[in-house]
């Protein structure tokens, strides 16, 4: 009894590391005892930028070599291991050399578009992490319309990736940002509807809310709507521009996409982002449909922060796997499996959840009953459609493109030529030897 | 928030969306257009923001900064011509006229209305609000602007279709090469011949 009551003057002390809005409301009580409350407010919003930034910075260089360490053991392979003990510091030197390089700006290039891309790029990835709940009451902007506050910024960026590409003056460079901007307007609707399933069956659509949605019904929501976490993660994956779907900047197509002209620390900011982005994905599937802070009560125990990024580093692991094992898909077939598969299979989920949501809400079913039933009815339905997909509405794949692409053998080489002159009827010119 | 910081966000907010609006006017080129007008919607997002309008203003930036704009570059893009000069348009005098009957009629709104405080403060869950109203009170007119996308979205595919026509022959091809027999000689797409090439080998 004693031990409870040393603990509980020990919850919301300031030194209560399981939620470190503690130490800084704290500081904001401190601040109110002397100054007027604006001062409080610009305080609080920038220990939490810095706060932000702080884990940010350090986590991206550590993630540069654990990615590019554990997809050098999936290629079988060592990865770095030449600067620091165990190519530790590998990103430090590449960072080094980034900053060194000479920065060029092709002449024909729109200067001044030309040169905001690389910074403008960085505000919608610091921008995402404000409403991501680390804690309780751990997060830099509870906005109870954080989810959509999160599909608004993430959707700035293409805006700024179509300016890198477009300013560059470059025609793989603007190949890569029409291809961005196609594939994220794409794979932004399977993505919000994914959501929206999450918001139609919790109710809210504050982020905190969900995940202490899934912690007072006691379940996470993959296994509610499997589908719809599936369909995210790769709709995600996607607007990554990670592996399987990096065709906006894939280097044995166009070069390098929409960073093509962009040399130095120019092209390493783009790639920080692009780091960064796929760290707070995975934090943001993580708290969607895997629980985010909450673990069925260790929260109680561990700091819930740690939770949440053990949860990321899972997803993280996941993210770099099928980077380093899936091949690259083509346009098109990204683009249909898009709008052919995902988009009415999440549909499909939306207006399950709707009917589910009814069911608990109108019908008065007892949710510690109905939920079971409905996990194990959606896991059902969603390897029904898997399968269905699979055998039945599957495109035919295609040996040979149908139609004659720009770089197939019917066009160049020798072969052209030899063509070109045979049909000129012109025998008396030899194009090559035979 | 103390009235500097509020005035501070609303005379910058307000200089953004007006100079941003300015700019799309004044630049000759389209792009820049609509990068001027981003920051002008992002202007008036950071306004709503400044009335407590959290749901309006991250709706804001999700369809005009991250829908609109994007189509109207796609549309930049695909039209023959963008590059032009901005300011070579046919339509300019009745383009003119529509804006300024518009100016007028905005205005005339503006001087009506009776400006005064909110007696009831900020709302909160706007987004319930808003969806319980949309859903109960104004259900017929958000169904006919979902029918109203529907149509459009319906229209865009029926243009962007294949004749069918086309579409069959396409579909015979596709089977054809499928069974290891092209019809599709590769000579035939190099067409028509070079210049260089006629002059090289005449």
């Amino acid at each position: 009894m004693s031990a409870l009551a040393d603990l509980s003057s020990v919850l919301g002390a300031w030194y209560d590391l399981r939620d470190l809005n503690n130490l800084q409301r704290l500081i904001t009580e401190w601040i109110a005892e002397w100054g007027p409350d604006w001062i409080a407010s610009i305080v609080t919003g920038v220990l939490g930028a810095l706060a932000v930034l702080g884990v940010i910075g350090p986590t991206l260089l550590i993630l540069i070599w654990t990615e590019r360490k554990v997809i050098a053991r999936f290629q079988q392979r060592y990865g770095p291991n030449r600067v620091g003990p165990k190519g530790l510091l590998q990103p430090v030197a590449d960072a080094v050399k980034l900053i060194l390089k000479e920065e060029l700006a092709p002449r024909a290039a729109d200067k001044l578009i030309f040169f905001l891309p690389p910074v403008l790029i960085f505000i919608p990835g610091i921008l995402i992490w404000g409403v991501l709940p680390f804690g309780p009451q751990m997060s830099v902007a509870d906005l109870n319309v954080g989810v959509l506050f999160l599909l608004a910024v993430s959707g700035t960026a293409v805006l700024v990736i179509f300016m890198a590409g477009w300013s560059s003056n470059n025609k793989y460079a603007l190949f890569g940002a029409m291809r961005a901007v196609a594939m994220s307007i794409s794979y932004e609707v399977p993505m919000v509807l994914a959501l929206l399933t999450l918001v139609v069956f919790s109710g809210t659509m504050s982020i905190n809310g969900i995940v202490q949605w899934q912690q007072q019904e006691d379940v996470i929501f993959i296994l509610l709507f499997p589908l719809s976490a599936v369909a995210f993660f790769f709709a995600a994956s996607a607007e990554l521009n990670r592996t399987p779907a990096d065709i906006s900047e894939a280097e044995s197509e166009i070069v390098a996409g929409y960073h093509t002209e962009y040399s130095g620390m120019r092209f390493g900011l783009f790639y920080a982002v692009e780091l960064g982005n796929t760290l707070v994905v995975s934090a943001f599937i993580a708290t969607f449909f895997l629980g985010g802070w909450w673990l069925w009560g260790l929260d109680q125990w561990v700091p819930s922060w740690m939770i949440l990024l053990a949860k990321t580093g899972a997803v993280y692991f996941l993210l770099i796997w099928t980077r380093g094992t899936l091949p690259r898909l083509r346009i098109d077939q990204l683009m249909s499996f898009c709008w052919k598969a995902l988009v009415p299979a999440t549909l499909l989920f939306v207006v399950v959840a709707f009917v589910e949501r009814t069911l608990i809400l109108s019908e008065g079913w007892d949710t510690t009953f109905a939920l079971p039933i409905m996990a194990v009815f959606n896991i059902a339905l969603t390897l029904g459609a898997v399968m269905l997909f699979a055998r039945v509405a599957r495109p035919a794949p295609l040996r040979k493109p149908a139609r004659i692409r720009l770089t197939s053998d019917g066009i160049g080489g020798l072969r052209a030529a030899r063509e070109l002159a045979d049909r000129r009827d012109a025998p008396q010119i030899q194009v090559g030897g035979d | 928030m103390s009235d500097f910081g509020f005035h501070l966000a609303f005379w910058s907010l307000a200089a953004m969306t007006i100079g941003g609006a300015s700019m799309i006017m004044i630049s000759r080129n389209l792009i820049h257009a609509v990068i001027w007008l981003v920051i002008s919607m992002l202007g008036i997002a950071g306004l709503y923001l400044t009335l407590s309008a959290d749901f309006i203003a991250v709706v804001q930036v999700l369809i005009y900064v991250g829908a609109i704009s994007v189509l109207m570059l796609f549309a930049i893009m695909l039209t023959p011509r963008a590059e032009r000069d901005n300011s070579q348009t046919a339509v300019r005098t009745p383009a003119a006229i529509v804006v300024i009957l518009v100016l007028i009629s905005t205005m005339w709104v503006v001087v009506d209305t009776d400006w005064g405080p909110a007696r009831d403060g900020a709302l909160s869950e706007q987004a319930r609000l808003i969806g319980e109203s949309l859903i109960r009170h104004y259900i017929l007119p958000f169904e006919i602007g979902a029918i109203l996308l529907t149509a459009a979205l319906v229209g865009a595919i029926a243009l962007a279709r294949q004749d069918d026509e086309d579409a069959a022959i396409h579909a015979d091809s596709l089977q054809r090469e499928l069974d290891g027999e092209s019809d599709l000689d590769p000579a035939d797409v190099v067409d028509p011949p070079l210049a260089a090439d006629v002059e090289a080998n005449s």
